[in-house]
């Protein structure tokens, strides 16, 4: 007995109100490792933003700035990066930083077990030129290769290395999947995966503080109404996302406030246009082999109705691949198509498909809403004299599906992970190969010799002027050739309690070292 | 006696053996798990590299297989999100799960006895009837709307009550953690608590009650009636005691589905258990994980089954000398 009024007692004082700069924030995903090179998705990068740092990182407007470089430079005619390091870094362990973990993690991150080796693919060797200047040569110009490596993140090869995490391991794991040494802001120091990760301000961090964080803790919450309730009364200081549903009730309440912004992500439509039937559709064979059809499902789609209705006004009409607070925004594409039912339904006659029957798959649980605007969409292409089925599925069953061909139109979001209106053209413009790692995601098979030949040059050319150009170029095509009907840039919104400050940044990371507390 | 126990635990095995190889069968239309563990960047090769990896290029009878062959020496594989052994992760969320069982069990079967008793005692009773009526509500919603009604009275407009989570806990042992010695850790068991007993709880009044009513019109009640016994005395020694088999039954029944069915509860309320684990797996396509925790239910109701069936045994002495 005297040992439980002792735990009680001293669960008690646990329990006390928290002091105001403890700060615990509600996600969807826990991310589900501490390894920076292992896992490349937004949930595992954005937290590990705050514990680890890149050479470069992106500033509170996705500027590209300063970090364990204080400055980088071309080499020659463009051969290479030369980067130089800062001096006085130390790991969260008390290891220095030097060129020697930036090689260590190049060969780490560049490694056939690591998630993150696509970023280097333009790097052909990179050279310690001594212990705070490294050279980073590229097999072509890269001109934007300092800010495609912005969420490359520098581990401690002494510490990885003591701890058999020389390489990391997606299978079975290893130290680094539940530890973590940065230099950043913030050191981890607890982790209970799917529970809670405890982040405390690491003293010995280069950078001036602008927080007055003493302790965050981030926990998953998967149940939106759940994290929403819990933003309520309090529990947590922030969640992310909102539920769209939700936004204007939140609104009207003082304690809680509600930050929306867009995120780099477009959501476009995407067709199959390879000659053949599609695997297991029942559709009619090709009809979106003829760029008549495609315009006409750009004109007959009314994006603003949907925005209206489905998105609560909170997102914005798309117009291209990429949203234009991306790098080589074309505003000579910045029209998106015009909805005009009339001009649908006389191209629909024209291509000879009225009545045409084919397969809309759709993801279920992927993006915001996505169901609702694909049915909307359904609707939309009856009205104008086609016959779609509309089969939307969990995302672990859609993407599958997309690869093995099985559809005739299809969902699609993309988000440029560096930030550049290069990145969707080499994922969903070239034509598929596999060889030179072109065309990954376009499941549809769209293929333009002009774009093709474009992209290469778009990625060496370093006069910004004439790299805009080629990009205006490739979006023109794209937008003539209707090879994606661009829908909308997918809204960001997050709640805060009233007391927090905060940024938020387009890619949907959350940076604590921007937090404070009042 | 034990002819019987070894005939049930054979075909309890059998059972076991079923249900898995209908799990493995089915996880090929959960979905594929390699776009979970790859980013966007990834390339069609990483992809083919990774499936043969994990071998999930293989025939699901080789994958069963090989599941069968781990779990027999108590290895079952290696979670693809987090990484870890999966009977580690398990043994770490089972604690979460068995102390929200345990509690919310004890909520189901005290109350509702004690209600059953109550209604079938005072059956004309005004309360009573109150009772009954109320108990409608509880068979009625379903889990999660009681789940987030409860959240946002007691959370959002009380303040009372945590909205999510387990507090702070204490680890006891090696590896077992507790809520039930902090003051935040048993505050977080009320509202999950009384969210997944409620149905077990209005269930077993209302059969304690019918049980309760049909003994009570028994000759041997109104004989010991009529022999001035005291009316508790008839009540709980006499007839409360032969209400009890069938209610055992689906006590024991319901004890299973609490822990089973505990996912929905634990969704709601973010408990760490293992219901949440197993949402979490299906989302992510952790194969490993869902196996694992399947295999764990069906082995519970199994031997819940089997324990039911000896205890019917002892209590009815009838049964004994039948078996």
């Amino acid at each position: 007995m005297h040992r439980l009024t002792t735990a009680i007692a001293f669960s008690a004082s646990l329990a006390l109100p928290a002091a105001a700069e403890d700060f615990t924030w509600a996600v969807t995903t826990d991310p589900q490792t501490m390894d920076p090179h292992a896992v490349n998705s937004a949930p595992v990068l954005g937290f590990l933003n705050n514990v680890y740092e890149g050479l470069v990182r992106r500033g509170k407007d996705m500027t590209v700035e300063p970090a364990l470089a204080t400055s980088w430079e071309p080499i020659g005619n463009g051969e290479g990066w030369r980067f130089t390091l800062r001096q006085g870094v130390t790991f969260q362990d008390g290891a220095e930083f030097n060129a020697d973990d930036v090689i260590f993690s190049y060969e780490r991150a560049s490694n056939e077990a690591s998630d993150t080796r696509s970023w280097f693919a333009p790097v052909s060797e990179v050279v310690k030129v001594d212990d705070f200047t490294v050279d980073f040569m590229t097999s072509a110009p890269n001109p934007i290769f300092p800010g495609s490596i912005a969420n490359w993140m520098i581990m401690d090869s002494g510490w990885t290395e003591a701890n058999n995490a020389a390489l990391p391991d997606k299978e079975s794991g290893n130290f680094a999947t539940l530890n973590a040494n940065g230099t950043g802001a913030f050191r981890v120091t607890a982790r209970e995966p799917g529970l809670r990760t405890v982040l405390e301000p690491f003293e010995g961090w280069w950078g001036d503080v602008e927080h007055n964080i003493t302790k965050a803790t981030l926990t998953p919450i998967q149940n939106p109404a759940t994290a929403l309730a819990a933003l309520l009364s309090g529990d947590v200081d922030f969640i992310n996302p909102v539920p769209i549903q939700d936004v204007a009730r939140l609104q009207g309440n003082s304690d809680v406030r509600v930050i929306q912004g867009i995120e780099a992500r477009v959501i476009m439509l995407g067709f199959d246009q390879q000659a053949g039937p599609a695997e297991g559709g029942g559709g009619t064979t090709d009809i979106f082999l003829n760029p008549k059809a495609r315009e006409a499902v750009a004109k007959a789609v009314n994006v603003p109705a949907i925005l209206q209705t489905i998105m609560r006004g909170n997102a914005e009409v798309a117009s291209q691949l990429v949203s234009p607070a991306m790098r080589g925004y074309s505003e000579a594409a910045a029209a998106p198509y015009a909805f005009d039912q009339e001009a649908a339904k006389a191209l629909v006659a024209e291509a000879g498909i009225e009545g045409a029957t084919f397969d809309l798959k759709c993801p279920n649980n992927r993006y915001l809403n996505d169901e609702a605007v694909c049915q909307a969409i359904t609707a939309m292409l009856a009205q104008v004299g086609l016959n779609p089925t509309l089969d939307a599925m969990p995302v672990q069953n859609y993407w599958p599906e997309l690869r093995a061909d099985n559809f005739d139109m299809y969902l699609l979001g993309w988000s440029p992970g560096t930030f550049d209106a290069e990145h969707p053209i080499r994922f969903l413009a070239s034509t598929p190969n596999e060889e030179k790692k072109l065309g990954s995601w376009n499941f549809g098979g769209f293929s333009n010799a002009r774009v093709d030949e474009l992209l290469p040059m778009i990625q060496s050319e370093i006069d910004d002027a004439k790299r805009q150009a080629m990009l205006d170029e490739v979006a023109g095509i794209l937008q003539d050739e209707v090879a994606y009907v661009p829908l909308y840039v997918q809204p960001l919104v997050w709640g805060a309690r009233s007391h927090v400050e905060l940024t938020q940044r387009p890619d949907n990371f959350f940076i604590l070292r921007w937090v404070t507390v009042n | 006696m034990l002819a019987f126990i070894i005939r049930r635990v054979g075909q309890s095995v059998l059972v076991l053996l079923i249900v898995g190889l209908v799990a493995f069968s089915m996880f090929r239309f959960v979905g594929d798990p390699i776009d979970n563990m790859l980013g966007q960047e990834r390339t069609i090769e990483d992809v083919e590299r990774l499936r043969t990896q994990l071998g999930l290029d293989q025939p699901f009878p080789v994958q069963y297989f090989k599941f069968l062959e781990g779990a027999v020496q108590g290895n079952f594989g290696v979670s693809f999100r987090q990484g870890r052994p999966v009977a580690e992760i398990i043994l770490e969320r089972a604690p979460a799960t068995l102390e929200l069982a345990f509690v919310s069990g004890l909520f189901a079967i005290v109350l509702g006895i004690a209600l059953g008793v109550f209604t079938a005692i005072r059956r004309d009773g005004i309360v009573a009837n109150v009772i009954m009526a109320s108990s409608l509500i509880g068979v009625s919603l379903p889990t999660f709307l009681i789940g987030i009604l409860l959240i946002y009275l007691f959370s959002v407009e009380l303040g009372w009550l945590p909205s999510f989570g387990r507090g702070e806990t204490v680890p006891i042992g090696s590896w077992w953690t507790t809520g039930f010695l902090t003051e935040s850790g048993l505050k977080a068991l009320i509202l999950p608590s009384i969210t997944l007993g409620l149905y077990q709880m209005t269930l077993i009044m209302r059969l304690v009650r019918s049980e309760m009513l049909e003994v009570l019109r028994q000759d041997y009640i109104r004989f010991a009636r009529a022999r001035g016994l005291k009316g508790r005395v008839i009540n709980f020694r006499h007839a409360l005691k032969n209400t009890m088999v069938p209610v055992i039954t689906v006590i024991g029944l319901q004890l299973g589905s609490i822990i089973a069915f505990a996912i929905i509860t634990e969704t709601v309320f973010q408990w760490p258990g293992v219901g949440l684990l197993f949402i979490n797996a299906i989302q992510f396509v952790d194969i490993p994980v869902m196996a694992a925790y399947l295999m764990l239910i069906s082995v519970m109701f199994v031997g819940i089954n089997l324990i039911v069936d000896i205890l019917y045994a002892f209590i009815d002495p009838r049964l004994r000398v039948a078996a």
